[in-house]
């Protein structure tokens, strides 16, 4: 449908069809104009003959029609009709003053001593006026025979105008030819001027394209040279933005890389601390054993120590290996995926005294790429804990909330600044000078998820929370 | 074929007399009438005859015409006309002062008849089918044209002013073939002969029309003088010459044109039932 509007025609048909348009238009006034200007310089030319002709045969059968001479008038009829070069005389009749005949170049159509037909008679007009009959192709015209102040008879004559006609129809026929001629020429003219006028913004188009595969190329300059200056103008225009965009893109990458380097190094931290909290229990324990291993209570208890403490060490490790290693992409999300995390945080909350508030409600396996939620929701506690003063809780809140994963971190920080807001709403402005980047990679994340990260104020603090929609669930309307 | 001979004849014959112009205006003219009882609106012919009278007769001949009869008729009685070529109506009607000069020969005789004419396509079969009818008259001085019609409804009972609805003067007999050709008239009383010659010289005319009725045969359209001039040296000369045209070669072109065999000194008692009808006419008033 959209199609078919006029809106949606190329401009290399739309501008030639204006053009035929227009020029068909044109065509119809110049040609009513001159079909005009000829029916009247014809039927002007038409009555001057016609008019010759009376003066003519008029004089010739006056002395006739005084006489009532019924031969005389006939031959000066007959004498005249072919005189009269461009007129083509139908029939002419000169009658007395009675109407009856008194002659007619047409003896048997209109015999001697007859009255015309009053339908004949009514197409004659008074004067010498010529009344053109088009549709019957027959002119008409009438003058009346005096002598002195007496009206001694009339002569009527109606012409043929077959000719004027066909005349007529030639030229209009001409006109309509040579007119439809020129505009199917213009049109086609057009049609060209109009896609080699275009033809750079295809190139534009094709180099525009290619952006949503990868980066924007710049137009070569051995093209731009070949353009138009507006054009070239513009190719440079959109090297210059294409170029700005790739050194973005390109610096976010670089970002993004860098945070998740900076990410590793605290989880590094945080990893080294949990192992090497259960190590000094193990040392201890070894110790015992050394010492004491021949009792077998002792033995026992001692190695259940070690067991739980490698236990230990063995899940903060899967934890991390699980962080470090994995893409996006590789997994459905578990309940555990968010509790690993807890793991990932303790260390960086117990540095600084802040109790953890852990409530996860999930239940079983959801749709959504476990990685990326992971990478969201441990960015939310990392910056909770970051922006938490000393000794005050942080708590996460993981729950389905109509048929969205929702999964909510509390702190108390005193609230979120408009810089970190704007972050979070516009991920797409690309990533914030002087940090904040890890909110600007949640934001992004989540987007990538099809969610967003809700900010809510809280009492002495923020709730930032990651709302995903999760893929097969009904998502009712938020 | 024949006409276009004649024409270039005439041009060469009259050469001559146009080199002896300063001597033709010392030659006696020879003042000829002539009338439609011959196929006188052929210029060509007019130029040829002129031309062989002029040698024949050694006279400058010098050729009249008129509209009607009567103006002919006029001018000759008047004695400003040596000769005319004249109907035997007005000839019968003058008898006592004019005399013969010469009579043609039409297909071996001095006689002619009328005859009365229709368009070809007319569906009538004899005089009464033409009652209430236009009809076309030739000349009221005419013989053929008028006197014979006006004398066959006369012996009918009939005049023509009542028979016909309307009738009409054309002053020629090729104008009577014409007016029924066209369809001017239903009906023609023309001269036989003339409608003859038209039915040979221009047939597309003459074959619009068919004869309904001929008459009974009549002297032919005399060439007459005053009978006072009658001896005249002109009027002599050009009896001989009319006399002669068959041994000259342009005579005989002319002639042949004409379709006569020549011409003859005639007898007034050629014009005798002319006179019969006329003076029957004239009875019944």
């Amino acid at each position: 449908m959209r199609a078919l509007s006029p809106r949606a025609w190329p401009m290399a048909f739309k501008v030639p069809l204006f053009v035929a348009l227009l020029m068909a238009g044109l065509a119809l006034v110049i040609g009513q104009v001159v079909l005009h200007r000829l029916s009247r310089d014809q039927e002007r030319h038409l009555a001057e003959l016609a008019s010759a002709y009376l003066d003519g045969v008029s004089t010739a059968v006056l002395p006739a029609a005084i006489r009532r001479d019924v031969w005389e008038a006939f031959e000066a009829l007959d004498r005249a009709r072919d005189r009269y070069r461009g007129i083509a005389i139908v029939v002419a009749i000169v009658t007395e003053p009675s109407g009856t005949v008194l002659a007619a170049s047409a003896p048997r159509l209109f015999p001697v001593g007859s009255v015309l037909p009053e339908p004949l008679l009514a197409r004659f007009p008074d004067g010498d006026r010529l009344v053109i009959d088009a549709a019957a192709e027959r002119g008409f015209i009438a003058r009346e025979l005096r002598e002195g102040e007496i009206a001694v008879g009339r002569i009527l004559v109606e012409l043929d105008i077959a000719a004027l006609i066909a005349e007529r129809a030639e030229v209009r026929l001409a006109l309509v030819a040579v007119n439809a001629a020129i505009a199917v020429l213009l049109a086609a003219a057009g049609f060209w001027l109009v896609r080699r006028m275009l033809a750079p913004l295809s190139i534009l188009r094709a180099h525009v394209a290619a952006g949503e595969d990868g980066a924007m190329t710049p137009v070569p300059e051995v093209v731009i040279a070949r353009q138009p200056p507006e054009f070239a103008a513009l190719f440079r225009a959109f090297n210059r933005t294409a170029r700005a965009l790739a050194e973005r893109e390109a610096m976010a990458a670089r970002l993004a890389e860098e945070e998740k380097y900076a990410l590793l190094g605290k989880l590094a931290s945080g990893l080294a601390h949990e192992v090497n909290n259960p190590l000094g229990g193990l040392f201890t324990a070894v110790d015992t054993l050394s010492r004491h291993g021949a009792d077998p209570e002792v033995r026992q208890r001692t190695l259940a120590l070690l067991r739980r403490g490698l236990a230990d060490i063995r899940t903060v490790v899967r934890a991390s290996l699980v962080t470090a290693k994995e893409r996006p992409g590789q997994g459905a999300l578990r309940p555990e995926d968010i509790d690993d995390l807890r793991l990932l945080v303790r260390h960086e909350a117990e540095r600084k005294g802040i109790r953890l508030i852990w409530r996860n409600d999930l239940a079983g396996e959801l749709a959504l790429d476990r990685t990326m939620v992971r990478q969201v929701v441990l960015n939310l506690l990392l910056n909770a804990v970051a922006a938490s003063p000393e000794g005050s809780t942080v708590s996460l809140a993981a729950q389905i909330v109509d048929g969205s994963l929702r999964v909510t971190v509390a702190d108390s920080g005193g609230g979120l600044p408009p810089w970190a807001r704007h972050v979070l709403a516009h991920p797409e402005e690309g990533p914030p000078t002087g940090g904040g980047l890890g909110l600007w990679t949640a934001a992004r994340l989540a987007r990538a998820l099809g969610g967003r990260i809700l900010v809510e104020a809280a009492p002495g603090g923020s709730r930032l929370g990651l709302a995903a929609p999760i893929a097969g669930e009904p998502a009712l309307a938020a | 074929m024949r006409r276009r001979d004649v024409s270039r004849r005439a041009v060469v014959t009259a050469l001559p007399m146009v080199v002896l112009g300063g001597r033709a205006a010392a030659r006696e003219p020879l003042r000829l009438g002539l009338t439609p009882v011959f196929l006188d609106s052929d210029l060509a012919l007019l130029r040829a005859l002129e031309a062989y009278l002029g040698r024949a007769t050694g006279f400058a001949p010098e050729l009249v015409k008129r509209r009607t009869y009567q103006e002919i008729t006029a001018l000759l009685l008047a004695g400003r006309l040596d000769a005319a070529w004249i109907c035997g109506y007005p000839f019968v009607e003058h008898a006592d002062r004019l005399a013969l000069v010469a009579v043609p020969l039409h297909r071996g005789s001095p006689l002619y008849r009328s005859y009365l004419i229709v368009p070809a396509d007319s569906g009538a079969e004899r005089l009464e089918d033409l009652r209430g009818t236009t009809h076309a008259f030739s000349d009221p001085a005419s013989n053929s044209g008028y006197l014979v019609t006006r004398h066959r409804l006369l012996l009918d009972g009939e005049r023509p002013e009542t028979f016909f609805a309307r009738s009409f003067f054309t002053f020629g007999h090729r104008n009577v073939i014409r007016a029924v050709a066209a369809g001017l008239a239903d009906g023609g009383s023309v001269d036989g002969y003339v409608w003859e010659v038209m039915a040979r010289r221009e047939p597309a005319i003459a074959g619009a029309t068919r004869v309904l009725e001929a008459s009974e045969w009549f002297g032919f359209p005399p060439i007459a003088a005053l009978a006072a001039q009658r001896r005249s040296p002109a009027v002599e000369a050009l009896a001989r010459a009319l006399v002669a045209m068959p041994q000259d070669p342009l005579g005989r072109e002319i002639l042949a044109v004409l379709d006569l065999d020549g011409f003859v000194p005639g007898e007034p008692i050629l014009y005798a039932g002319i006179a019969a009808m006329r003076e029957r006419l004239r009875a019944e008033g």
